[in-house]
C-alpha cells in the first residue's frame, strides 16, 4: 500500500491491489462564472485535460477518480459545461476508466456520465480506501479508513524572517473524531469501530484542487470549518504536506509570524 | 496693428467694459495667431489671461462664421471644478455676444444634457470623459460636425498621461466628422513645448507661444527644524499677516497632521482631494472672501481654479519637481505684472539640499520634459472598442488610420492586431475578416470605461479594539503600499496594520512610531535623477554656500556634515555609494532618484533573494534604498553584488523580478480592467487573485503593464548608468554602520520579493518544525536517566548528568516505553532486539551529536536512515534537504498511513 505524489496535477496515485489516480475539485467551466464576477478570460479547459491526461500518461493507472465539483455551475449547467463537458470526459474515458464521486457542483452530472462511472455522494470504498468529495457526511463504509477528500482547497502560506516567500496548494492530514461524523449510524459505526481497533482511527486526506484558481488557507479551514468532515477535525493532529509529498509539520508549527511583534 | 483692433468691433467694446486696461504678453503674442487660424500651444503662467487670450479671437471668429446649429467650439479642461470656473467666467462674455455657453461633464442633470442634445450650445466646456461621451449618441455626433475650434486648457496635466492619449485619439475622431479645426493648447510652463504641440496636432503645423516664467518668480528656501511640531511652528509664525497664503503639501496625509496642528489658530482650512466636494468648496468660497487668509492644500489647487488674491505661496517639505514648484508658487500674485513670492520650508537635511537644488532650477528656468505616452495598448484598446461602438462595424485599416494620425501611436498595426484579439477574447468585439464589429458588451464596458483614470475603489479601515470602521483607503493605496505591520494616518490617529482580507483593512492604534509623521507617503512625486544627482553633488563638494545666503540653512547643514565626519561615517554622494548594515537590513545610500533606485532596488532584490533564497522587502525614497534582509545578508554582499552586475543583464532581471512583486500584480489588475478582461466592480474577494492573473501571461495586457511599468514607475537605463559607472570606477562603493543620511527621513514602504523558488523557505520551516519536537534523551551507559525536553535545548553533545557518559539514546516521546524494555534483567529475542536498535541509536548520537538528535526526530527515521543521513555529510539546508528527502520516502509507504 503506497501513496504516491504526483505534484503536476496536483493529484494522488494509490497503489493497492491496483493503481488509482485522483484529481479532485476540476471545476470545469468556472470561466463562465468568473465572468459573471467581473474576470473574463478565455476557458482553460483544455489545458487541464492535457495537464491530467499527462498525469495519466506518468503514473498509468487502472482507472481514474474524480473526487467531485467535475463541473462548477450549480444548480444550473451552463452552455460552457454542456459545450466543454462531453469533449472532456470522453478524452478520459478514451484513455483510462474513471468515476465521479459527485460533489456539491456536479448537480445534473449524470447526463454526462455513463453507466458505472458515478459513484454514490456520501462516497465509496474503493481498493481499502474512502473516497469522498466532502460537503456530506460520509457512508458509515468509509468508518475507520482513510477517507480520501476534497471541497476544500487547501492552500498554505509558508513565511520566511522577512515575509511571505510562497503560497501554494497543499495536503491537509488529519484525524477525524468518529462520534461527529458517524452519528446516527449504529450499525456503520460498529463496523467502523472495529475497523479502528485494526488500523489507526479515521483520518482524512485533503487533496488541493486541481483547478488553478481556487483555495482557502489551511489555517482558516481549521478555524473556520465548512464542512461536516472539517468540523470533526480532531484538535491538534491536522499535518500539511505540500503538493510533492514534503512533510511540512503540524498546522500548529505554522501559525503566521506575530504581525504585531 | 495692436491685437485688439483684430478683433470683433462687438467684442472690442465688450473688452472695455470687463475693465481691461491693457493685453498681457501673452494675449498680445497669441491673439493674432489664433485669428489667423493658425494651431497654437500657448505656454504662459497661471494668472496671465490664458484662457482670454484663447477666447476672445475664438468668439470673434465665431461671430463672423456662418452658424452651422451644432457645437462650433469645444473647451477641454481636465478637472469638472475647472469646468464650473471657466463657465462662470465665460458667461458674461457669451450673455452679451449672443452666443450659446454650455457645460457637461460627470455631474451634468440628464435634463440639462438632453437639453443639449435637442439644442446644442455654441460653446462646449467639458472634460476628457464627456469627450468621449459625446461620440456614443447618434444626435450628438451629428451636433460635432460643425466644430471649428477646440480649446485644452492645462494641457500639460493631460499630455503626460493615459488620458491624455485617449483624448489625442478622440481630436482625430472628431476629425472625421468635422473636417479640420482649429486647435489650441494652454499650458504651464513646460520643459518640451514642441512636445505638446505634436501632441495637440499630430503632423499639422502649429505655433508655440511662450511667455518666460522665471523672472516672475521670487523663491526662496528655509530649514524649518527637525520635528513636525517646529517645523508646524515654523509656519506657524509665517501665516496670519495681512495677506492671504496657499500652503501646499505634498500628502494628504501631511495636510491633515497640519491642519490638526493649527486648527486652534482659527484661520485655516484644509483642502485635499479625500474631502467632500462641500467642504472643498465651503473651504475655497471662505477663502475668496478673506474670512481665512490660510488655505492648506495638496495639488487639488495646482490648476487654475480661481480662488480670489493669494499674495505668498508656501511649499510644505521639498516639492520634488521643478515644474511643481514654478506651477505652485505661480498661484501667488494672480494679477499681471507681479511677481509670484514662494517659500520652502525645508523638513530635514536631503529635504533642505533637495529644495535648494530645485529653487535654483527654477529660477534658470530649468524644467522638466512631459513624457507623452506613446503606444498605449490599454488606450487603444479602449479606443477600439470606442470606435466599435461608434461605427457599429469599420475596417481595421480605417482604425488604424485614425489612431495613427495623432502623435500618440505610430506605426501600431501589429499591435492593434494583438489587442483586438485580446477582446475578441473578452468578447468586445469580433472580428471578421478585416472588419471588426461591435457587440453587446463593447456599450456596456464603454460606459463604465469612458475615463483612462483607474478608478478606485474605497477599502474600509476596521479597528480590531473599538470594533468599528474608523476610515477609507483607495484600493491601489492598500494593494500597493499598504502591508501588514504598516503605522499610518487617518482620522488624526497612528494605526498599524494587522491584517489585509475580506475587502477590508484590520488595524489597531498604533501609540509608537519613529519620527512624527507617518512611515509610507500616500501620492509619492517622484525626484527626478538630475535632481538626486545634484544633490549628491553638493554632498560631495559641500557648496552648500552656493545655493544659500540664510544663514540658518548653512549652519544646518553643515552642522550635519561634520556629524557625519566625526562619527566617521562616509557621506555618499554622486561619486559615492555606502552601504549601511541595520538591525532590519541593508540601507543602500544610492542618489539616483526615485525611478532608477526603484528599478535599481528591485534588480538588486531579485539577486539576493535568488542568491540566499530569502524574501527581501524594499522601501526606498530618491537617495537610499533599504533592503529588508534576514540577519545573515549583510552589506558586503550587496556591495558583491553591485559591484560584480553586469548593466547588460539589469533589463532582464528587472522584467523576472517585476513578475513577482505586489506593483506588478496591481498594474495588471488596472490594465486588464482597461481592457475590459476585468470589470470594474469585479469581486476581487472570492477569487484568489494570484493564480488568475496567470491567464494573462504572454498577453498584450502583460506587456502593457511591463511598459507602464518602466516607463513611468522607474527607470532601468539610468540604473543601468549607474552601475556602469561603478564597474568603470567612477562611482565607488564603500559599506559601514548606520548613519545619521542612512537613518534620515522617512522611507516609504512597499513591496516585497519572495525568493524564486521556496526551498528555503520550506527547509526553513521544517527546521523551524523539528526544532520544536519533543525528544526523549536517556543514558545508554548507566541505564538510569532520561529526560524529555524539545530538539533547540539539546547540547551540541548531550551528556549524562549521572554517569557524564555521551551514549546517549534519542526517542520520539512515543518509543519511550523502549527505554523500560531495554532496561529489563531478562529480555525475550524482540526485547533484545529492541535494545540493540537503542544502542545503535546512541551510537550515532554519540559520534555525531545533536545533527543525530535532529535526524532521528524526523518522521520515519530510525537509526538506520539516521546513519545513512548522517553518512552524506550534508550541513546546513543540504542536511535539512536530506531529511526532507527521507520523509518524502516514508510518507509514501503504507506505514505512515496505518
Amino acid at each position: 500500500m503506497k501513496i504516491q505524489f504526483v505534484s503536476e496535477g496536483p493529484a494522488l496515485l494509490v497503489r493497492n491491489k491496483e493503481r488509482i489516480l485522483v484529481a479532485a475539485d476540476l471545476h470545469i467551466g468556472i470561466e463562465a462564472d468568473l465572468a459573471a464576477h467581473g474576470w473574463h478570460v478565455a476557458s482553460r479547459t483544455n489545458d487541464r485535460l492535457l495537464r491530467l491526461l499527462s498525469c495519466v500518461e506518468s503514473e498509468s493507472p487502472d482507472r481514474v477518480v474524480l473526487l467531485g465539483d467535475v463541473k462548477h455551475n450549480l444548480p444550473r449547467t451552463t452552455r460552457q459545461e454542456y459545450f466543454e463537458l462531453p469533449g472532456f470526459l470522453s478524452a478520459i474515458r478514451k484513455t483510462v476508466p474513471f468515476h465521479v464521486v459527485p460533489g456539491n457542483h456536479d448537480t445534473g452530472i449524470a447526463r454526462f456520465l455513463q453507466e458505472g462511472e458515478l459513484l454514490a455522494k456520501n462516497g465509496a470504498v474503493l481498493d481499502g480506501f474512502g473516497y469522498l468529495h466532502g460537503h456530506t457526511l460520509p457512508s458509515p463504509d468509509l468508518a475507520g479508513r482513510l477517507i480520501i477528500t476534497g471541497h476544500h482547497h487547501p492552500l498554505v502560506s509558508i513565511y520566511d524572517d522577512v515575509g511571505c516567500a510562497l503560497k501554494t496548494p497543499a495536503y491537509l492530514l488529519a484525524g477525524l473524531n468518529d462520534s461527529l461524523l458517524f452519528r446516527e449510524t449504529g450499525k456503520g459505526l460498529k463496523q467502523g469501530q472495529k475497523q479502528r481497533r485494526k488500523g489507526g482511527g479515521t483520518r482524512a486526506l485533503f487533496m488541493p484542487a486541481f483547478n488553478e484558481c481556487a483555495g482557502f488557507d489551511i489555517v482558516s479551514i481549521i478555524q473556520h470549518p465548512f464542512s461536516p468532515i472539517s468540523r470533526s477535525i480532531i484538535a491538534g493532529s491536522a499535518e500539511v504536506l505540500l503538493s510533492d509529498g514534503t512533510y511540512i509539520g503540524p498546522v500548529s508549527s505554522m501559525e503566521e509570524p506575530d504581525a504585531a511583534a | 496693428m495692436p491685437p485688439l483692433k483684430l478683433l470683433d468691433p462687438r467684442l472690442r467694446s465688450l473688452v472695455s467694459e470687463r475693465g481691461f486696461t491693457g493685453l498681457s504678453d501673452a494675449q498680445v503674442q497669441a491673439i493674432p495667431r489664433i485669428l489667423g487660424h493658425e494651431n497654437v500651444v500657448l505656454i504662459a503662467p497661471t494668472g496671465t489671461g490664458k484662457t482670454e487670450s484663447a477666447m476672445l479671437p475664438v468668439f470673434s471668429s465665431l461671430l463672423s462664421e456662418p452658424r452651422t446649429g451644432g457645437i462650433s467650439a469645444l473647451y477641454v479642461t481636465p478637472l469638472r471644478s475647472l469646468n464650473r470656473d471657466i463657465l462662470s467666467r465665460m458667461e458674461w462674455w457669451c450673455a452679451r455676444l449672443g452666443l450659446k455657453i454650455g457645460v457637461r461633464h460627470g455631474d451634468t442633470p440628464a435634463s440639462e444634457r438632453r437639453r443639449q442634445a435637442l439644442s446644442p450650445p455654441d460653446l462646449l466646456i467639458t472634460t476628457p470623459e464627456t469627450v468621449q461621451a459625446l461620440f456614443m449618441g447618434k444626435r450628438l455626433r451629428r451636433h460635432l460636425s460643425g466644430v471649428k475650434h477646440v480649446i485644452v486648457d492645462e494641457i500639460h496635466e493631460l499630455a503626460g498621461s493615459k488620458r491624455g492619449a485617449q483624448l489625442a485619439v478622440a481630436l482625430e475622431r472628431l476629425h472625421v466628422h468635422a473636417g479640420e479645426f482649429q486647435r489650441i493648447g494652454l499650458s504651464a510652463t513646460v520643459g518640451n513645448p514642441d512636445d505638446i504641440g505634436r501632441f495637440l496636432c499630430g503632423a499639422r503645423p502649429f505655433t508655440v507661444v511662450q511667455v518666460p516664467v522665471a523672472k516672475q518668480l521670487d523663491i526662496s528656501v528655509k530649514y524649518a527644524g527637525d520635528t513636525f511640531r517646529k517645523q508646524a511652528a515654523v509656519l506657524s509664525g509665517m501665516i496670519g499677516g495681512k495677506g492671504s497664503t496657499l500652503v501646499f503639501v505634498n500628502t494628504r496625509v501631511t495636510a491633515e497632521a497640519l491642519g490638526h496642528e493649527l486648527f486652534e489658530r482659527g484661520d485655516v482650512e484644509v483642502h485635499h482631494g479625500s474631502l467632500s466636494k462641500e467642504v472643498r468648496i465651503d473651504a475655497e468660497e471662505r477663502f475668496k472672501r478673506g474670512e481665512i487668509n490660510t488655505l492648506i492644500c495638496t495639488s487639488s489647487m495646482e490648476l487654475g481654479i480661481d480662488i480670489g488674491r493669494v499674495d505668498h505661496v508656501i511649499q510644505f517639505g521639498s516639492p520634488r519637481e521643478v515644474a511643481r514648484l514654478v506651477q505652485r508658487v505661480g498661484r501667488a500674485g494672480h494679477r499681471l505684472h507681479t511677481v509670484s513670492r514662494g517659500t520652502v520650508l525645508a523638513t530635514g537635511f536631503s529635504d533642505l539640499l533637495e529644495s535648494l537644488v530645485i529653487a535654483r532650477k527654477a529660477h534658470r528656468n530649468e524644467i522638466e520634459d512631459v513624457i507623452v505616452p506613446v503606444n498605449a495598448a490599454d488606450v487603444l484598446a479602449n479606443q477600439v472598442a470606442a470606435i466599435a461602438v461608434e461605427y457599429g462595424e469599420i475596417e481595421l485599416a480605417r482604425v488604424q488610420e485614425i489612431v495613427e494620425r495623432s502623435s500618440v501611436f505610430t506605426r501600431c498595426s501589429d499591435m492593434l492586431a494583438d489587442v483586438c484579439r485580446q477582446m475578441e477574447e473578452h468578447r468586445l468585439i469580433r472580428i471578421d475578416g478585416s472588419r471588426i464589429i461591435t457587440t453587446a458588451r463593447a456599450r456596456t464596458y464603454l460606459s463604465s470605461n469612458l475615463s483612462m483614470i483607474h478608478d478606485e475603489r474605497k477599502v474600509p479601515v476596521f479597528d480590531i479594539v473599538s470594533r468599528r470602521t474608523v476610515g477609507t483607503l483607495d484600493e491601489s493605496f492598500v494593494v500597493g503600499w499598504v502591508h501588514t505591520g504598516a503605522v499610518f494616518i487617518t482620522k488624526g490617529q497612528l494605526w498599524r496594520v494587522l491584517e489585509i482580507a475580506d475587502g477590508k483593512l484590520t488595524v489597531e492604534p498604533a501609540r509608537k512610531v519613529q519620527g512624527d509623521l507617518p512611515s509610507w507617503e500616500g501620492e509619492q512625486i517622484p525626484v527626478p535623477f538630475s535632481i538626486a544627482r545634484e544633490v549628491g553633488r553638493i554632498r560631495r563638494s559641500r557648496s552648500i554656500r552656493e545655493y544659500s545666503h540664510d544663514a540658518e540653512n548653512v549652519l544646518f547643514a553643515e552642522n550635519f556634515l561634520t556629524e557625519m565626519d566625526k562619527n566617521k561615517t562616509p557621506v555618499s554622494s554622486d561619486e559615492l555609494i555606502v552601504l549601511e548594515n541595520t538591525d532590519d537590513g541593508v540601507v543602500c545610500n544610492i542618489c539616483a532618484g526615485h525611478k532608477a533606485n526603484e528599478a535599481l532596488a528591485r534588480v538588486l532584490s531579485a539577486l539576493v533573494s535568488a542568491r540566499f533564497g530569502t524574501t527581501v522587502g524594499i522601501e526606498l525614497d530618491a537617495y537610499r534604498i533599504l533592503l529588508r534582509l534576514p540577519a545573515y545578508v549583510r552589506a558586503a554582499d550587496i556591495r558583491d553584488i553591485l559591484t560584480t552586475l553586469d548593466p547588460t543583464h539589469m533589463p532582464g532581471i528587472l522584467r523576472l523580478a517585476l513578475k513577482r512583486t505586489a506593483l506588478f500584480k496591481w498594474k495588471l489588475v488596472q490594465v486588464a480592467k482597461k481592457f475590459g478582461a476585468i470589470d470594474p466592480d469585479a469581486d476581487f474577494e472570492r477569487i484568489s487573485i494570484h493564480r488568475l492573473l496567470e491567464f494573462f501571461d504572454n498577453t498584450i495586457i502583460q506587456q502593457e503593464a511591463y511598459r507602464e511599468l518602466l516607463s513611468d514607475y522607474m527607470d532601468i537605463d539610468t540604473a543601468a548608468g549607474i552601475v556602469a559607472l561603478i564597474a568603470s570606477g567612477r562611482i565607488t562603493v564603500s559599506t559601514g554602520p548606520l548613519s545619521i543620511i542612512g537613518a534620515e527621513g522617512i522611507l516609504s514602504s512597499r513591496d516585497q520579493v519572495p525568493p524564486p523558488t521556496a526551498d528555503h523557505a520550506v527547509i526553513a520551516a521544517i527546521k523551524k518544525r523539528l526544532d520544536a519536537d519533543d525528544v526523549v534523551l536517556c543514558c545508554m551507559n548507566c541505564h538510569n536517566w532520561k529526560s524529555r525536553t524539545v530538539i533547540s535545548r539539546v547540547p551540541e553533545h548531550p551528556q549524562c548528568p549521572k554517569c557524564g557518559a555521551r551514549l546517549i539514546a534519542a526517542l520520539k516521546p512515543w518509543e519511550e516505553p523502549l527505554y523500560a524494555i531495554a532496561n529489563k534483567k531478562r529480555k525475550n529475542t524482540e526485547e533484545r532486539a529492541t535494545e540493540l536498535r537503542l544502542m545503535k541509536n546512541a551510537n550515532i548520537v554519540l559520534s555525531s551529536g545533536k545533527k543525530a538528535v535532529t535526524a532521528l526526530a524526523a518522521r520515519g527515521v530510525g537509526p538506520e536512515n539516521a546513519s545513512r543521513i548522517l553518512r552524506s555529510l550534508a550541513e546546513g539546508d543540504a542536511f535539512y534537504r536530506e531529511i526532507l528527502k527521507a520523509e518524502r520516502t516514508y510518507i509514501q509507504t503504507h506505514r505512515f498511513w496505518q
